[in-house]
């Protein structure tokens, strides 16, 4: 108790430098919980932004196999599914059924390609406040061969809402198809993604896939939340599976299960409807790579900073110890154990520690608070890393626990040996010392 | 009395043109037209200039090397120009095809129904026909394209396996040979035409057009010409349908 009380009092005797010592270790946090707190947001915004355009959280999609061994993408009948998601108890906020191809849209020369996702806009009723109109809006599709496209596409094509378009595709077969979309909104440019998509009336884009109007090609649970997708996702794989024929999901941490479903499509033969289930995170996985790949970053530059925060401890409390060699004599002169010496610097160094930690998580959430301020806009490329146009940062416990668990036992290491010669000296030698 | 004279003879017009055209096997004609497009037993090579025409845009020039071996359904595209693309292939065995991209070393699983690069002409336009094999004819006509008399068949795909639902073949009338095919989308749109230029290569036997001329109907001014060269029905090396030959072939 000694020990701490004395620790306390010598930090604040020597203000400057205990400030000096505690902001070079409060710059470190404040780096690494900003890279943090980046990368845990970057993977919600991304799977936010992802489960928005893609109407989703856990999909199931058919895939048939053509007499020549081509795979087709195709929900018949969903009564299964349906059936599954019961049983597996999905929360779904929204069941989405959609269709889509790929499409390259024509007008007077000009060309554009694009993925169109066929839309139900009567039971998808979220997605109106996710699109932002520059031109036209959802009333346009009261047409069916209404469309709506981004701003960089429409200047691409040279289009204004209510004008006509060509659109090209193939049939879910592969047969060439041509068909005229009209123009109902124009979106404000949403990044890479959204300049690649646009929305379609689903029961034309249907007609186009040559597919019947109840049929449709993936099936999206749309979750209240991020949390528990692949658990829900597992769930209905057990319960559908029972049903259906399914392709096996590969929960194995290390293999990509999209890339695994397909290596199964391409190796097998089946007759009549396979299924797939996949989770946001089977698509995202590379994204939780770009995370992973953050955190190791951020973990290093932590490390790196503690060496070169280190040599400064130790130099310091080196620097210390002399300053303090007759107080150290006279205190184990009056009993003092050497133990308590030791520990008397450790405590000291802990102390720095401590307080650089808090003050560096506080200027890290002053720092992130600013960043989160600044708007980005609706036509930025990184839309998709951001949260309506904002920068994001979200602090996960143990991982600043980790954090800052890493500081104390580095700044206790800097400063053991410097502690541990001050514990050694004798008492005698210390009081003779003369500065 | 005169009325009723020119009603028979109308009638009897009408009758005798449509044995005429009734006495003609036109499933036998489109197997005709099939089997002057494939070199069955023999192999074949040519080489394929195509020059893409597109409005606004300088012409572009690809230029492909086809190995065929048609007993085996068997299929080697290699382009040789533009040097960027150099080297990149397609091989086709059964109903498997593989597109081979040098850069990455890959080969990626494709279709027949791939473009070839940015021209309108498609892998499938330069293997052999297989019009009898996937379509039925659902209808003729007589008809006459510049100086040929020609037949004009209306086919529907017997599958879903061709890129095209509909075709509208013209055949010349004195031999089983097309001289146009308009493509049509399943939405019954006319989305290319392809003329099959009259004059041709003599090829161990078999008419080749020298030259074919493709017409993107969807976009105004939009061509491709295939101009054919160096053909040969001279025995391949079975290597060279094989993987291991478009690594190498660069």
């Amino acid at each position: 108790m000694n020990s701490i009380k004395l620790a306390l009092r010598n930090l604040t005797r020597q203000k400057k430098r205990s400030i000096l010592l505690a902001s070079a270790v409060a710059f470190g946090i404040l780096i690494v919980t900003v890279i943090n707190g980046f990368a845990a947001a970057f993977v919600q915004n991304v799977s936010e932004n992802f489960a928005n355009l893609e109407a989703g959280h856990v999909f199931v999609e058919g895939v048939e196999k053509t007499a020549s061994g081509r795979e087709v993408s195709i929900v018949r009948d969903d009564k299964a599914i349906m059936d599954a998601a019961v049983a597996a108890k999905i929360p779904a906020k929204y069941i989405t059924k959609r269709s889509s191809f790929e499409a390259t849209l024509r007008n007077e020369g000009r060309s554009a390609q694009l993925a169109i996702s066929g839309v139900d806009f009567a039971s998808e009723t979220f997605l109106p406040d996710r699109l932002v109109f520059k031109s036209g809006g959802l009333e346009g599709m009261q047409d069916r061969q209404g469309v709506i496209i981004s701003e960089p596409i429409a200047k691409r094509l040279g289009v204004e809402a209510g004008d006509r378009i060509l659109v090209q595709l193939r049939t879910y077969t592969g047969q060439q198809n041509v068909g005229e979309f009209s123009v109902a909104g124009i979106t404000y440019d949403s990044g890479i993604i959204g300049n690649m998509s646009g929305y379609a009336n689903k029961d034309y884009v249907n007609e186009l896939l040559a597919l019947s109007p109840d049929e449709y090609q993936t099936v999206g649970f749309y979750l209240p939340s991020l949390d528990g997708m692949d658990q829900y996702g597992n769930a209905l794989y057990d319960a559908l599976k029972d049903k259906v024929p399914v392709f096996s999901r590969d929960k194995t941490a290390e293999a990509n299960p999209i890339r695994a479903m397909m290596e199964q499509t391409k190796k097998e033969t089946w007759t009549g409807i396979k299924y797939r289930v996949l989770t946001l995170n089977d698509f995202l996985s590379q994204v939780q790579q770009i995370v992973n790949v953050l955190n190791t970053v951020s973990l290093i530059i932590l490390i790196v900073l503690f060496v070169i925060i280190m040599v400064g401890i130790t130099n310091t409390f080196r620097i210390i110890m002399f300053e303090r060699i007759k107080e150290i004599g006279t205190m184990r002169s009056m009993g003092m154990q050497r133990g308590e010496v030791r520990n008397l610097f450790l405590f000291e160094a802990l102390f720095i520690a401590l307080g650089g930690a808090v003050a560096g998580l506080v200027l890290a959430g002053v720092a992130m608070g600013i960043l989160s301020l600044v708007n980005f806009g609706m036509d930025t490329p990184i839309f998709i890393i951001l949260k309506n146009g904002h920068l994001t940062f979200r602090l996960e416990f143990w991982r600043t626990a980790l954090d800052i668990g890493i500081v104390a036992v580095l700044t206790l290491i800097a400063a053991y040996i410097p502690a541990r010669n001050a514990a050694k000296l004798d008492p005698a030698v210390a009081l003779r010392t003369t500065k | 009395m005169k009325r009723t004279r020119i009603a028979i003879l109308a009638a009897a017009f009408v009758a005798v043109a449509t044995l005429a055209a009734g006495a003609q096997d036109f499933k036998a004609m489109l197997k005709a037209v099939d089997e002057i497009g494939s070199f069955g037993s023999q192999d074949y090579s040519a080489t394929y200039s195509i020059v893409s025409e597109k409005p606004g845009e300088n012409p572009s020039l690809i230029e492909v090397k086809i190995f065929r071996r048609d007993a085996h359904d068997q299929f080697v595209l290699l382009i040789q120009k533009p040097d960027k693309q150099k080297g990149q292939g397609y091989l086709k065995i059964d109903d498997n095809v593989w597109f081979y991209d040098p850069e990455s070393g890959n080969f990626s699983h494709s279709t027949m129904k791939e473009n070839i690069q940015n021209s309108e002409a498609k892998n499938s336009d330069l293997k052999k026909y297989t019009f009898a094999d996937d379509y039925d004819i659902i209808s003729t006509a007589s008809g006459k394209l510049g100086a040929f008399d020609v037949w004009i068949l209306d086919l529907k795909a017997k599958n879903d396996e061709v890129s095209y639902r509909h075709i509208r073949l013209t055949i010349r009338k004195d031999k089983p040979i097309p001289l146009k095919e308009e493509d049509y989308s399943v939405s019954e749109r006319l989305m290319r035409t392809v003329y099959y230029l009259p004059n041709y290569i003599n090829a161990g036997g078999r008419l080749i057009p020298a030259r074919i001329k493709i017409v993107d109907e969807l976009n105004k001014g939009e061509q491709s010409v295939l101009t054919i060269s160096d053909v040969s029905v001279g025995k391949l090396d079975d290597q060279v349908f094989t993987k291991a030959f478009l690594e190498r072939a660069r």
